[in-house]
């Protein structure tokens, strides 16, 4: 089959590997219909995340038709249309008894790895890195999905493979971020990043009664679609005015955001003077993995008692960050992969009910055969690009 | 070096102590290693832990140790190994396999991974599956 694979930092090509068969009683098979490229995909193609290998295929954003399953999947039939959330959770384990999906204890076989670089396993994911268990990804013709008696859900209404896609990570992804802020009506929300994710928290954020959420980005068709599409009441185009922080205090009456959502994660854009010039030159000579702008001017705008909710990934570690603001503000830290499986039915509903569309984020649409142009357009954000669908 | 390891099953300690010996789930390795092994109620029902002590030093010294480490396939690797997949099968009646780490997990893949791509047919029948 043909696949996406990732050959080395900036590269990606797409090339002939074999088919997946089922390993494991549990599998199915996946004949990829729909795929995206993810924001978190870039942080592997500019490589900031380690233990990626040479040929290694990207993508945990996907969906398909079943075109087998082994003997342990009563769930699925083959012709069954299924979108596939990212973690992989053997729903058993403690961790996924709780509904905390994205920590599952046993999907991981290389649980020795990323014991040494978190201290704990994490759960399995598609096609993102081997510490999270060098599985393949889903940027291909077909994809073996483990424990898909858990995982995976069937799609039988008539909706477009565009509206339930983003299912699969980036739409639970902002929904958790959104939950994680505790939202019970009339709070103010800032959201750092208008990607993808960002659009989603926004438009969470939204649905859970917040009663300002503030987007915050620096290019101003991603803010236009904050506002116009995800609902979002106020931006802030940093690129204009870099003093966040400031701005958000303006914005609040002096009391700053409720909760702050940190959509950007690792590579963070903004920034301004010598902290950020010490991160680029950090980053870049590998002694810092993670540049980590956004998420000090989270805690720093964040109210006293506030929340801030972190699901931009971050990878390693940062420098500076800032404990005295965290600790006497009394602000609460939280974080995480997204729970995809927990939240699937609600979301699934929501859409099936026409509170959210979620294809109004993307933005181009290309071959499979064309994904190492969907990569850079996305990453230099050419052509106002929020969303990369890749057809198989 | 620690010569302990342990981990935590989902399941009541009456039946790990019953699983713990049943074959196809038993350790041999950990059986061998002639390792004291204990059995403990995990507080707020999260199930039983095991505890592996393997009780003496790897041979060679420090110097051992470190070559152990590097190669990944000191005594005490191999039984985490063990560990995981004892809890594996007990938890999800599989050993879960990547294209990366198609055994399941073991210490010697640890540095040696395969890409993330679909194991070959030749490359199936060398790995058993």
């Amino acid at each position: 089959m043909r696949a996406n694979v990732w050959s080395g930092r900036n590269t990606v090509q797409v090339e002939n590997v074999p088919d997946p068969k089922i390993l494991n009683d549990r599998d199915a098979i996946v004949r990829i219909t729909s795929t995206a490229i993810c924001g978190s995909d870039l942080h592997l193609y500019d490589g900031y995340v380690p233990s990626m290998k040479k040929g290694d295929i990207l993508g945990h954003e996907f969906m398909g038709e079943v075109v087998e399953t082994g003997r342990g999947v009563s769930n699925l039939s083959v012709g069954d249309r299924v979108v596939v959330p990212f973690p992989i959770a053997c729903g058993q384990c403690w961790s996924c008894r709780h509904e905390l999906y994205s920590a599952c204890e046993n999907s991981n076989p290389n649980a020795g790895l990323a014991e040494k670089a978190f201290g704990h396993p994490t759960a399995g994911i598609f096609g993102y890195s081997h510490l999270t268990g060098g599985y393949a990804g889903g940027q291909a013709e077909y994809a073996r999905v483990p424990f898909a008696d858990v995982g995976p859900i069937k799609i039988e209404d008539d909706l477009t493979d565009e509206q339930v896609l983003f299912l699969s990570d980036i739409f639970p992804t902002g929904y958790f971020g959104a939950d994680l802020c505790e939202i019970k009506g009339g709070e103010v929300i800032a959201v750092f990043g208008a990607g993808p994710v960002g659009q989603f928290a926004i438009a969470s954020a939204v649905m859970m009664g917040a009663e300002r959420v503030i987007a915050i980005d620096q290019y101003d068709y991603r803010l236009q679609m904050a506002a116009n599409k995800a609902g979002a009441t106020d931006i802030i185009n940093f690129d204009e005015d870099p003093d966040i922080v400031e701005q958000l205090k303006e914005m609040t009456g002096g009391r700053g955001p409720d909760a702050v959502i940190d959509a950007v994660g690792m590579e963070a854009a903004h920034g301004h003077g010598a902290l950020h010039a010490v991160d680029r030159v950090k980053q870049a000579t590998r002694s810092e993995s993670d540049r980590g702008h956004a998420l000090r001017d989270a805690i720093l705008a964040c109210r006293p008692g506030g929340i801030v909710s972190v699901i931009g990934v971050y990878g390693g570690l940062m420098d500076k960050f800032p404990t005295g603001a965290f600790m006497n503000k009394g602000l609460t830290l939280k974080a995480g992969q997204c729970h995809v499986q927990k939240y699937l039915p609600k979301l699934y509903d929501h859409i099936v009910a026409g509170h959210i569309d979620p294809a109004f984020v993307v933005t181009h649409r290309l071959p499979l055969g064309e994904a190492p142009n969907g990569y850079e357009t996305f990453k230099h954000k050419q052509d106002e690009c929020v969303k990369v669908v890749l057809k198989p | 070096m620690s010569t302990k390891a342990a981990i935590t099953v989902h399941r009541s300690p009456d039946e790990i102590r019953r699983l713990w010996q049943t074959e196809g789930l038993r350790s041999q390795h950990i059986a061998d290693s002639g390792a004291d092994v204990t059995f403990r109620d995990a507080p707020g029902d999260r199930g039983t832990e095991i505890h592996v002590d393997l009780g003496r030093q790897p041979p060679g010294g420090k110097l051992g140790e470190k070559v152990q480490e590097l190669v990944a396939t000191a005594p005490l690797a191999k039984v985490k190994d063990e560990l995981r997949r004892f809890k594996q099968r007990v938890e999800t009646g599989e050993i879960p396999r990547s294209d990366g780490t198609p055994e399941g997990e073991l210490a010697e893949r640890k540095l040696k991974q395969r890409p993330a791509q679909p194991l070959s047919e030749d490359e199936r029948e060398k790995v058993g599956v």
